[in-house]
Parts: C-alpha cells; structure tokens; sequence
C-alpha cells in the first residue's frame, strides 16, 4: 500500500517535473525567437523605401524646377507611395511598443507633421511652378510677338518705336536672368521697367499695346512666381522627413539592439538550461547504463540460480522416478506375493483334501479285512495234512470256507473304496497343478495385449482369490453382460481385478450383522469403452479420503501398503483406460470401475 | 518661334518621322501625356456589387438619389447640368465631375479634400446637400436586403458594413476608365490615327502652355492651380459662393483661395458644361476662359480651333461605347 502511494507520487513528481521543464524550454524559445527581428528588417525596409520615395519626390520636385519635364504624376506617385508605405509600417508596428508608445507617438507624430507639410509646399511648388515655368517659356514667343508687329511698321516709326523694343528687351533679359538669380536688385530693376514700359506703350499704336500688355503680365508673374518657387524649394528642402525617418530608424535600431539583447540573454539561458539538460540526460544515461549492467549481472545470476535449480529439479525428478520405478517393483513384488499367498492358500486347501484322503487310505490300510485272510490261512497251515478233513470235520474247518467267502467281499469293497479315494487325490494334486500353473502364467507377463473372453478372466481372479472369499463365507454375484472376445492386458487386468477383489473381501472383513456379498458387473458403454465394476457393500468411503484413495501411500488398513489401488490406476492408465471410484458414505459400500478402451478381436483382426 | 520650342517642335517631329520610319515597331511615345492603364484586377463580385449600389437610391436619405443620378454613366459619368440637384431637389454647390477615370485623379473633389475614392463616397453619402444619409441607415437598408446579404456574404468575410459598401462602390468606380482615344492610339505608337490638324492642335496645345497643368496620365487632375492667374474670373462672372473659394475652404490658407484641383481632360468633348460652377455651356467658352484667365496669352482662332480638334481625340471608350 505504501509502496503504491510513493509510487504515484513518485510518478506525478516526475510528470510534474517534465512540464516544467518543457514550458522552461519553451519560455525560453519563445523569448529568442528571431520574430522581433524579421519585424525589425521588415520595418526598416519599409522606412528605406520611404525615404528612398522621399528622395525621388525631391529629385522630380528639382527636375520640375527646371522644366525638364511637363508630366506632374512623377511628383503625385511618391507621395501616394510613401503614405502606402507609411500605413503598412504603422499596420505592422501597432501594439509592439507599448511601454515606450510616447516616444514612439511623438516620433510618428513629428514624421507625419513633415510629410503633410511637405505636400502641401510641393503641391503649391506645382502650382506656382506650372505658371512660371509657363510664362518663362512663353517670354520668348512674346518677344516674338512684339518684333512681328515691328516688323509690319515702317522704317520711320521703327526708330521711334527703337527704345520701347530695347527696353522691353531688356525686360526681358532681365526676366530670363531674374529665373536664374532672383535677388532683389534684380526684381526692383523688373519693377522699374515695367512701369517704365507701362507709361511708354501708352504711346505706341493699338496694336502694340497688347502684346506689350501679355508680356508685361507674364513678366510680372514671373516676377511674383518666381521668388514664391524658390522659397517653397527652399522650404521643401528644410522639410525634415529624411531625417524625421532617421529618428525612426534609430529608434528602430535602440529598439533592436534591446530586443537583440533581451535576444542575447534568452539565447544565453536557453544555452545554460541546454547544458544543464544535456548534463542531466548524460547523468541519466549514465544511470542507465549502470542499471544496465546491474540488471545483466542479476540476470546472469538468476540464469545461473536458474541452471543450478534445473539441475536439481532434475536430478531429483530423476531420483523420483527411481524411487517410483523401485515403488512399483515393490508393488509389483508385492502384487506377486500377494498372488503367491492366494495360491499357496489354495494349494494348502487342496492340501488338506490330500491328505484326508491318504489319511483314509492308510486308516483302511491298517484296518483292511485283508489281515483276515492271513488268520484264515493260519487255520489251514496248522492242518497241513488233514486239511481235507479239517475242513468238512472240524467244527472251524467247517466255517472257514464261508469266512473267505465273506473276507473275498470285503476286501473287494475296501479295494473299491480305496481306489476312490486315491482318486480323489488325484484329482486334488490336479488342482493344485492347475494352481501352480495359473500363477506361473500371469507372474512376470509383460504388457501384451491378447485376444481374451473378459468373463474367463475375472472366474481365474475369483479363482486365485477363491479360499480366502470361502473363508469369509462371501457371496458374489455376477452380473456379466455380452462381452465379446477383446484385445487386452491379461496381466494387468488380472492385477487389477484381484486386488479390487481382495479390497472388496477387506472392506467387508468387519461386517457381521449380514451377509457379505460381492457384486461383479461387466458391460459395454458408449459403445467404445469396456466397463468392470466390483461393487461391495462393506464399510465404504469417507469423503475425506474419497480425493487421495489412489494416491500412493495411501491406506485405511493397519497392514496395508498403500500402493494397491495406486498401481491399479496407474495400470488403468497404462491401458488408456481409467479407474474410479463411487461410495454414499461410510457404512454404505463402494464401488470400483475400471474403463478400458473396447478393442474387438474381430475388429483388430 | 524661339529656339527651344523650335527644338522642342523639331524633336516631336524627328519622334514623329522616326515612329513612322519604324513603322512596324510602333513604340510609345514619350510625351507628357500618358495612355489610360490596364483595368486593375479586382474581385468581379465586389465590382457587381459596387454597379448594383452605384444605381442604388436607397443610398440618399429618401430614396430619391443614386450615385447614377449626377454621375450619369451614359453621359459620360457627369451631369449635364450646370449644378446637379441634391436629394432635397436643390442645387449643389459644384458642377459634377465626371466619375470616368475619376480612380486616376490625386484626390477627389473640385478642392480636392478626399484622397480616396472611399472617402469621396463617405463624403457625398453623408453631405447634408447630396445625399443626406447616414452610414446606420444606409447598413441597415442594404443589410436588410435579402439580395445584398447574399451578394455581400459571398463577396466579403464580414458581410455587409460601411466599409465593404465604400470598398464596393469603389471597386466599381475603379472599373471606370476609358481607354482607346485616338489620342491614347497616337501615345500607344499609332501616329497614324490622328489627322494632321489634330497633331497640330496637340502641338498648339503645348505651345500655349496648356500642357503645364494639364498632363500626366489623366492629361489633368494631379495638381491644385488657381482659377483665374490673370485677372478674376470669379469676379468677372459675378455672384461668388463659399465654393469658388476652393482649397482655401479646405486650408484656410489665403494662398488657396480660388485654387482648384485641375481636371482631367479626358472625354472633355462630350461633359460639357465646365468648370467648377458649370459655368461654361461649350468647350469654346471654355478654352477661351482658360486662355484669358489661366494663360494670359490671346490666341488666333485658328488655333483655337486645333486646340479643339486636338481635345475632341481625347474620347475614350467605356464599354466599348465613346
């Protein structure tokens, strides 16, 4: 009980111990894993291209400026990119800095400022660029113009007209200088001009007032347009979003150098932890090892407890079947003994039959009539002479021939009777004969099987047993069935029949208050199986005893061995048969059967 | 003539001759006018949707009103009223420009106070002069529309919300363009495709400076200009609204004042009447304002009338119809 206990706690220490080892590995995993960085490359790329845009967007707001392109989508598409860019960054970037989300929001905050600032001066640097770049390029057809409506007038008129067209040539020299440098001398110089040349085109012919008019417009756009450009250049170039972005991408660059720290010392606990892992593994390992070995030199020995103990079982069955061998050649001694008591006892009551007889014989002998005859004689050797007249004269000479004729009687039928008797001996020597013979036929028999009649074999075992069941004044009865010729063991049969016969005779030995009778049956069942039962009605079978009665050693009687009904049933066995036994209770009987296999000669044959 | 626009004519023309020397290669031409892009690729049931919702007048507050209602896809997504009428049947404040090729503008609206065309719907669907709506009831009007909430499941993740209406209606809008003008054929290499006077009204066109605001791939509508650079057309028409002052409603920076988003000039031909305020009925009165006004130049009618030829390639195909 406590040893289960210990056991699962043991267990669940060691789960315990295995979660928390994991979720330490995967703590730490996590905490350095390269997420941050590819967030970091990610972001920094995007603030690259931003800036890289910003640059473009400069380089096209420099290339409007000097008009060598008319198309203003180079100056729409940076801007619309930067601010997908912008918007992928911040998608990207939400909710990672919250602990230092002020700067971060001052930062973002600022770059935004600029980049609105920036498009609002670049979207009014297109506007005011459009129209200077326009009138400066038209200045020169205006000029045209001018001279055209010069080139109609006569000779006369063109040297009056001479000053007018110079100064609005130099107006327009200076224009063209003023798109160039813009300084304030210049622009004053512009001024006086134009007003100059306003009073004199009053002068002039209606024709000329116009064009005068257009380029004098277009000047003064110029005029006004021009300082307005160059101060939204200068301003969009003082716009801070480069360096705006650079503020992020430092901040990114702190804010990685701290990840790749934090990276740094999680890499460095997950490497500690590794190695204490690694060193706990070759501890263990280590362990394994030993307790490999340690199991292996346990099995060894076991494998040689075990050798050594198969050796004994063995050895001691060996010595078992020995003793078992020399058992049932005791038995079989015994069983012959046994058999030789029974045929010594028959042969002694023939015996006794024998000698009655030569008693009788030799007490007729001695009292024959035959010594009569030798008186008789006597009386005629006495009267040797007259033993004529003896015998008609003398009153005993007389008597005598009637007296031999008497004694010729007798000893005839003393003959007669002797002979009878002698044959009666006769007869008693045959019987013992035939007893010595039986036994001679079945002691030493091996196991043969024989074409026998079952019924001639059980007279032969109530034969042997015979004198000891007249002795007991036991009655048996026998109940044979048609039982046709068999193969069988005579020997074993015959040794098992006498000694459930003899058992039977002893289970009854006690019985006094009625008559002891014997019960032999003989049938077939289920038509394969040879039955035999010898039933008694003597003192029966405890049920106690009822589970070992075969077992060897096993007795109720005082002289008894104990191993008759053993190698009965090892017989039956030998035979492929069985032997079992039956009785209601003490008092009430018992019943002894023995199946063999039914093996019909015809059948054999 | 001066030298540099001698040049520049001379090197159109060495362009020209060159693309018809090679003839067969017919490169694009590099000028700074562009051709219409390809359609952009988007889901066709979100661009369904968005055609179903554009001519949907459950979209204004009392169901009078469709995006299609100023925005007349057969008349070239504009009104040709002067002033499209709100759902309360007044008068907006602007002309309605035309919704064709409005995805390639830089933002949205004559002051330009919307990047997006998103934003641009939010803004008509809302405005208290448009459509007088509200995004709870315009949700629950197409949400509660068994056809929508079909269409929408299948379009969209989340079904029917503002911003997948918005999403929707733009997808549409974006399937507005108008590609295969004559002109875009010239840009395309086909400089066969124009007569003569139409290559000279482009020639005219670039000369009297028109070109500076009007390029680009939208030949317009990628910068803010002042309306009225030489002398005040808006004082000159009379009757100033809050809306001739332009981005300055916007910016409120005095240097907005009268500045406008410059419009595209694709299809000008057929989306008359013009400017801002409707105010001009043709495309004469039209070009004459921008030459007095934006140019300060006085042009020969002979080149007035090229410059027209030239405007009238700029007709694009929807749908395969002009």
């Amino acid at each position: 009980m406590m040893t289960t206990v210990s056991g699962r706690r043991s267990l669940l220490l060691l789960s315990l111990l295995a979660v928390v080892l994991a979720s330490i590995l995967v703590f730490l995993y996590l905490k350095s894993s390269s997420e941050q960085t590819t967030t970091y490359t990610e972001s920094r790329d995007l603030i690259r291209q931003i800036k890289q845009q910003d640059s473009q967007w400069e380089s096209e707001v420099l290339k409007a400026r000097v008009a060598i392109t008319h198309n203003y989508d180079p100056l729409v598409s940076p801007m619309n990119e930067m601010n997908r860019l912008w918007a992928r960054f911040e998608s990207m970037d939400t909710g990672q800095r919250s602990d230092e989300s002020r700067q971060w929001d001052h930062a973002r905050e600022r770059f935004l400022d600029a980049m609105q600032e920036k498009t609002r001066l670049v979207e009014q640097f297109k506007s005011h660029n459009a129209l200077l770049r326009n009138s400066l390029a038209f200045l020169p057809s205006a000029e045209d113009d001018i001279q055209a409506q010069l080139a109609n007038l006569s000779d006369l008129d063109k040297i009056q007209l001479q000053n007018i067209v110079t100064d609005t040539y130099d107006l327009l020299l200076s224009a063209l200088e003023f798109a160039q440098v813009a300084s304030d001398d210049k622009a004053s110089d512009i001024e006086v001009g134009l007003n100059k040349l306003a009073v004199n085109a009053q002068r002039l012919p209606a024709n000329f007032q116009m064009p005068i008019r257009i380029l004098s417009e277009h000047i003064a756009l110029i005029l006004r347009e021009q300082p307005i450009v160059n101060h939204l250049l200068d301003q969009i170039e003082a716009i801070p979003v480069a360096e705006r972005l650079d503020t992020i991408t430092n901040m990114l660059d702190l804010d990685q150098q701290q990840a790749e720290r934090t990276d740094q010392k999680y890499h460095f606990y997950l490497l500690v932890f590794s190695v204490l892992l690694m060193l706990s593994l070759l501890w263990l390992a280590i362990r394994l090892i030993r307790s490999f070995a340690e199991i292996n030199r346990v099995n060894a020995a076991l494998q040689t407890a075990n050798d050594v103990l198969e050796q004994r079982v063995d050895e001691r069955t060996r010595e078992l079947k020995n003793a078992q061998s020399e058992l049932l050649d005791a038995a079989r001694q015994a069983g012959m003994a046994e058999i030789a008591t029974n045929v010594l006892h028959n042969v002694g009551n023939v015996l006794n039959s024998v000698n009655i007889s030569s008693d009788l014989i030799s007490r007729k002998l001695h009292s024959s009539k035959a010594l009569g005859l030798g008186k008789a004689m006597q009386l005629i050797n006495e009267h040797p002479h007259d033993l004529g007249s003896f015998l008609t004269e003398d009153a005993k000479g007389k008597l005598l021939p009637g007296y031999l004729n008497q004694l010729v009687g007798a000893i005839a039928q003393e003959q007669q009777e002797m002979a009878d008797e002698l044959a009666q001996m006769n007869k008693s020597v045959d019987h013992i004969k035939d007893i010595v013979a039986t036994q001679q036929s079945y002691a030493g028999a091996n196991s043969m099987t024989e074409p026998l009649y079952i019924n001639e074999l059980l007279e032969d075992a109530l034969r042997m047993n015979a004198g000891a069941l007249t002795r007991h004044h036991v009655t048996v009865v026998k109940e044979y069935g048609d039982v046709p010729q068999v193969m069988g063991d005579k020997h074993r049969l015959l040794l098992i029949l006498i000694n459930l016969i003899s058992n039977a005779k002893y289970a009854m030995a006690d019985l006094s208050n009625r008559p002891r009778t014997i019960t032999l049956g003989v049938r077939i069942v289920d038509e394969g199986f040879l039955e035999i039962s010898v039933r008694d009605d003597g003192e029966g079978i405890a049920p106690e005893n009822m589970t070992r009665i075969f077992a060897h050693g096993f007795t109720t009687r005082k002289d008894g061995h104990g191993f008759g009904l053993h190698s009965c049933a090892l017989a039956a066995i030998e035979m492929n048969g069985h032997l079992t036994a039956h009785s209601d209770g003490p008092g009430l009987g018992a019943v002894f059967t023995l199946q063999i296999p039914l093996i019909k000669v015809t059948e054999h044959a | 003539m001066n030298t540099l626009t001698t040049y520049r004519s001379c090197r159109v023309l060495c362009l020209m001759l060159f693309a018809c020397c090679t003839g067969i290669a017919a490169a694009p031409l590099d000028e700074p006018l562009k051709p219409v892009p390809d359609m952009p690729r988007q889901d066709p049931e979100r661009v369904e949707l968005g055609r179903r919702l554009f001519h949907d007048p459950r979209l204004s507050v009392n169901n009078s009103l469709s995006c299609a209602s100023c925005h007349q896809l057969d008349k070239n997504g504009a009104d040709s009223r002067a002033l499209s009428l709100g759902f309360d049947g007044l008068p907006v404040a602007v002309n309605t420009p035309t919704v064709f090729n409005a995805s390639l503008n830089f933002r949205q609206f004559w002051d330009g106070r919307v990047e997006t065309l998103e934003e641009q719907s939010n803004v008509v669907i809302t405005s208290p002069h448009e459509m007088g709506n509200d995004w709870n009831t315009v949700v629950q009007r197409i949400a509660g529309d068994p056809d929508y909430q079909r269409s929408f499941g299948a379009a969209y993740p989340d079904a029917v919300t503002k911003a997948n209406i918005q999403n929707a209606l733009t997808s549409f809008e974006r399937t507005l363009l108008t590609p295969g003008s004559r002109f875009d054929q010239y840009l395309q290499g086909n400089t066969d495709i124009l007569t003569l006077d139409e290559k000279y009204g482009y020639q005219r066109f670039k000369d009297y400076g028109c070109i500076a605001c009007h390029q680009g791939v939208n030949i317009g509508g990628n910068m803010y200009q002042k309306f009225g650079v030489f002398g005040d057309y808006i004082a000159d028409r009379g009757h100033p609204t809050e809306a001739d002052q332009g981005r300055f409603n916007v910016t409120a920076d005095e240097a907005d004042r009268a500045v406008f988003k410059v419009p595209s000039l694709r299809n000008v031909a057929l989306t008359a009447p013009y400017f801002h305020d409707g105010s001009a009925p043709t495309l004469e009165r039209a070009v004459d304002v921008m030459f007095q006004y934006q140019l300060g130049r006085m042009p020969s009618e002979e080149d007035k009338a090229l410059i027209i030829e030239f405007l009238k390639t700029l007709t694009g195909h929807w749908e395969g119809q002009p």
